[in-house]
């Protein structure tokens, strides 16, 4: 009888710890997918709110203005970027720090009308952005460019037009005297230590050893900012704009001209148009590129009925 | 009798353990619609700050604005003219801004009693250009104006009217 009872007794606990155990693991197992649900959610939704907050930075009317972003936990935010389509696309996914360790996240939130110039990946709490035109030899996009607060870029004998600019902007990691000891020294006169060296008149720089053409200050900046990478992927979206632009003002120079507006820009429009096209690599902005917008722009600006 | 009690016993905690795993499974369900909806909520309202914030840029952006075209830089300027030439290419931006539908309505003056939609053989007798259509359901406008090259008597001229650009996301999901 004794055995019997013991038996009875073992078998209500032994039913009671594997349906308990079953219970237990399925709340937990509920649990951490909850979890990293939301984890997934927060993190595409911080990246979709980055990428609409910066709506406003392409109105052309906060060119100069400095504006930061921040975020509640310490955060990475990737920059990726892609030349599919007829536009490409920019995609930014951000993964933030949760016990320690960094979320992971398979979403990208992609647009294909912005030009974000950064690092691969850009950390902190705090970031800063601004951005410029650029022109070529229209109006193509506003850049933008997104550094953390924790990257400080020191500015060494910049050209007067560029020391002025960043004086204006005022954004707490751009220094233009007293570098900082971990500060990323961009020289413009060849100086020692350089991370970055800049030949302004030769249109050109030098970052992690390796070779970045730009043409105008914007695209400048875009390079000091972002890494090899990024920079060559986000230039080549803004030729495949610029290429579609300009067969927009080919087809608006055509559509004018019933109107008797004729302008003779449609031979060099298609020119660069097809430049553009076939634009792949910095290297391709050439003196012959950059002659060719330029007396696009020249004769632009006498023609009665102006493009742009 | 003991037997029969232990018995009882055993069904009374499988109950209960039945009891108890199906209340987790219902808070389990009630926190994912919950969570599922405030993430429905979330996207429709970034969606919305999208294409509020888009509108009051769209007229200023490279494919739309006036630039130097009717002498000085104007904002809130659209240049109707290249704006004819997008229209006939909109195939290509039709992800470009990521909003379903773009129009530009002429509100002053109206050419006919009729609001006429503009192609390229009725431009520019026409009121209403349509650069994207995916069908409306929220919508956020702006005033602008509309300006293009007018040639009057074999002179031509820089001719701007009042118009309403408006931005609608959300047509698809409808």
């Amino acid at each position: 009888m004794k055995q019997k009872r013991g038996l009875q007794i073992s078998f209500a606990w032994l039913f009671a710890i594997i349906v308990g155990a079953i219970i237990l693991f399925l709340a937990i197992y509920t649990s951490i997918q909850i979890i990293e649900t939301e984890e997934t959610a927060l993190d595409a939704q911080t990246a979709k709110e980055i990428s609409i907050l910066l709506n406003p930075l392409e109105t052309g009317f906060e060119t100069g203005t400095s504006n930061s972003v921040i975020v509640p936990t310490e955060t990475r935010i990737y920059n990726r970027c892609s030349n599919e389509g007829f536009f490409g696309r920019q995609i930014i996914k951000v993964s933030q720090q949760n016990f320690g360790e960094w979320t992971e996240t398979d979403i990208d939130i992609g647009f294909e009308n912005k030009y974000i110039f950064s690092g691969n990946f850009e950390e902190g709490k705090k970031f800063f952005l601004f951005s410029k035109p650029f022109e070529f030899p229209f109006k193509v996009a506003d850049l933008i460019y997104l550094t953390s607060s924790e990257k400080k870029y020191c500015f060494i004998e910049p050209p007067e037009s560029i020391s002025d600019e960043i004086s204006n902007l005022n954004q707490e990691n751009l220094i233009l005297e007293n570098c900082l000891i971990n500060s990323i020294r961009v020289c413009f006169n060849s100086g020692n230590n350089c991370d970055v060296e800049v030949s302004y008149n030769g249109k050109y720089l030098d970052k992690n050893n390796e070779r970045m053409y730009f043409y105008s200050d914007s695209l400048m900046y875009a390079a000091v900012f972002s890494d090899k990478e990024v920079y060559e992927c986000q230039l080549e979206r803004i030729m495949q704009k610029a290429e579609q632009l300009s067969k927009l003002y080919v087809d608006k120079s055509n559509l004018i001209a019933g109107e008797g507006c004729s302008t003779n820009l449609i031979q060099d429009l298609n020119e660069i148009s097809s430049l553009e096209g076939s634009f792949s690599d910095s290297v391709d902005l050439d003196g012959y590129m950059i002659n060719l917008a330029e007396n696009i722009e020249s004769k632009n600006k006498v023609i009665n009925c102006r493009l742009w | 009798m003991k037997q029969k009690k232990a018995q009882m016993k055993i069904q009374q905690m499988a109950f209960m353990l039945l009891a108890v795993t199906l209340f987790f499974v219902f808070v389990g369900l009630f926190i994912f619609m919950i969570a599922y909806s405030g993430l429905k909520d979330s996207a429709s309202t970034l969606e919305e700050k999208n294409a509020l914030l888009l509108v009051t840029k769209l007229a200023n952006s490279p494919e739309f604005s006036c630039g130097g075209s009717f002498g000085n830089e104007k904002t809130n300027c659209i240049d109707a003219d290249k704006v004819m030439a997008l229209k006939t290419n909109s195939n290509k931006y039709s992800n470009f801004w990521g909003v379903d539908s773009i129009e530009i309505r002429k509100i002053y003056p109206v050419a006919y009693g009729v609001r006429v939609e503009c192609t390229l053989t009725n431009y520019p007798q026409c009121d209403i250009i349509k650069i994207l259509d995916n069908g409306i359901s929220s919508e956020f406008s702006n005033f602008v104006s509309l300006c293009r090259k007018e040639n009057i008597e074999g002179k031509v001229h820089d001719k701007c009217e009042i118009a309403k650009i408006t931005v609608s996301y959300g047509g698809d999901n409808e």
